[in-house]
């Protein structure tokens, strides 16, 4: 293995794993945000809306993440909408996980026992204060490993980010394969970025799980 | 004592229930019930499953949205906004909110938090719904604790008590917001045996303290001996509500509950 190589790239790979790193963070933590709206206003809001948001979800988790970025990068200029490569990358990214973030939410509000709701309703507790301090602390139990397993889906999801030429890890991998003629070597490193990004949140997940599941542990 | 003289009247009722009626979609889950609870009265509510105890008593704190007549707390209408409005109007989430810091609520499975102590799920409702501060909510939910006899097990989470302290966490947790009612839906009947003389206790110190209290039981030896009258519903309706002597003493006039009486009497309960 020819480490002249990795000098050479090093600084590009290094800032593609930047690039993919911030479209996976802003794009996943936008979709959480995103999703956890949809989901209380699902739970809580007029039904007429929750019926558009079936609808949105359906829609987005029929559809390939490819397509829907090649429609916003594409089709956006056709209604005023220009964005960038990293803008349309972090904003489809809000798009395509929203739907599945508000899914696991909604099976997290339902996993929170009915009589624990009514008894906080009982001693007079506002609506708002059951969601923070008696559904939300508990729902990260059920909610954690899936949130995690998702958030490592999206890792990899990046990668096709590269269609619409946004300068992210695999598009730096496949300008240094094509520019040395080499694949070996960059797409080990591309594979030891992802796995790096993969066992890093794996391991947060693990310790916010663990964090949250204190109180089920019996002395 | 006579009939006429265990009958309560308007002025000394703390809830009063007019015409009561509540039906779930097409079914009839209760029917014209009209009933009073006197001030620091136990009134105990007995009938067959099915026959609508729960319902009436969520009706109470409108856990259920009644759809027909009236229930007053202390001279205020529960839950709807005006009864002449058809269709009734909910009361807005703040109003109801007040009204339902004044009746306390125990059920069958405690509900407990169970990602809070016990101290914290004493105190939650002082700080968020009382205002009190941490402090003095910590005190005052110690206080509550300590009623139950449960002032060393605070710290506690509810998956570290036994069923029997739970449900007298959850007592105190309801007996904390000082309310002017208690609510009980069949508070013993989630227990193993040797823990529903505790949970029975702690209730008897609060009827004897002068608390308000409506309990929904299949103990009929509680109901014979705290209560000071018994309400028999069957199939939705109210069929008596006598003291407790009448219900149990001798052979009860109506057929109902007779037979429902008599499958405890085989157990040697009355
Ligand atoms: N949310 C609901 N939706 C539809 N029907 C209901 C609902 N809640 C209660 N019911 C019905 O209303 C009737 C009365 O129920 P309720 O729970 O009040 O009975 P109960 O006297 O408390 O019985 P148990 O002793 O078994 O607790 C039952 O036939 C029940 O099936
Ligand atoms: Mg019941």
């Amino acid at each position: 293995m020819e480490t002249e190589l990795f000098v050479r790239y090093g600084p590009a790979l290094l800032y593609g794993f930047g690039i993919t790193i911030l479209c996976w963070l802003a794009g996943s933590i936008g979709g959480v945000i995103v999703g956890f709206i949809l989901a209380c206003l699902n739970r809580w809001g007029p039904h007429a809306l929750s019926w558009v948001i079936y609808v949105y979800v359906e829609i987005i988790r029929g559809t390939p993440f490819m397509i829907q970025l090649f429609i916003l990068y594409y089709g956006g200029p056709y209604i005023g909408l220009v964005l960038s490569p990293v803008q349309a990358g972090i904003t489809s990214f809000v798009v395509y996980g929203s739907p599945y973030f508000a899914e696991i939410f909604r099976s997290g509000f339902n996993a929170i026992p009915k009589g624990q709701i009514e008894a906080a309703r009982c001693v007079g507790m506002p609506e708002t204060r059951i969601l923070w301090r008696i559904i939300l602390p508990q729902m990260l139990v059920p909610i954690t490993a899936p949130l995690t397993n998702f958030f490592i889906i999206l890792t990899k999801e990046t990668a096709i980010l590269s269609v619409v030429t946004v300068p992210e890890l695999l598009f730096q991998t496949q300008t240094m394969a094509a520019e040395t003629f080499t694949f070996v070597e960059p797409f080990l490193a591309l594979s030891l970025f992802y796995w790096l990004m993969v066992l890093v949140t794996g391991w947060i997940g693990a310790k916010v799980e663990q964090r949250v599941t204190r109180h089920l542990k019996r002395a | 004592m006579s009939k006429e003289q265990m009958t309560t009247t308007a002025d000394d009722a703390i809830i009063t229930v007019r015409n009561l009626s509540k039906y779930f979609d097409d079914f009839e889950a209760l029917r014209d019930i009209t009933l009073d609870v006197k001030r620091s009265e136990v009134l105990c509510l007995i009938g067959p499953s099915g026959s609508g105890k729960s319902t009436l008593l969520r009706c109470l704190n409108f856990l259920e949205q009644y759809d027909g007549g009236e229930v007053h707390l202390d001279g205020e209408l529960i839950g709807w906004q005006d009864i002449s409005h058809n269709p009734r109007k909910p009361l807005s989430g703040e109003a109801l909110r007040k009204q339902r810091q004044h009746i306390g609520m125990v059920f069958q499975h405690f509900h407990l938090w169970p990602h809070m102590s016990a101290l914290d799920n004493v105190a939650e409702a002082l700080t968020s719904v009382k205002k009190l501060s941490k402090k003095k909510a910590k005190e005052a939910a110690m206080a509550a604790l300590t009623k139950v006899h449960l002032e060393d097990k605070a710290e506690n989470y509810p998956a570290n008590l036994s069923g029997g302290q739970q449900q007298r966490v959850a007592i105190a947790r309801a007996i904390a917001m000082e309310p002017q009612v208690m609510l009980f839906d069949e508070p013993t009947s989630a227990l193993d045996p040797e823990l529903v003389g505790e949970v029975l206790s702690v209730m008897k110190d609060l009827a004897a303290e002068g608390m308000t209290m409506v309990v929904v039981t299949h103990e009929m030896g509680f109901a014979a001996h705290v209560a000071d009258r018994v309400a028999f519903l069957d199939s939705g309706r109210l069929v008596t509500c006598v003291p407790p002597e009448e219900m149990f003493g001798r052979e009860p006039d109506d057929a109902r509950v007779r037979s429902f009486l008599q499958t405890y009497r085989e157990r040697n309960v009355v």
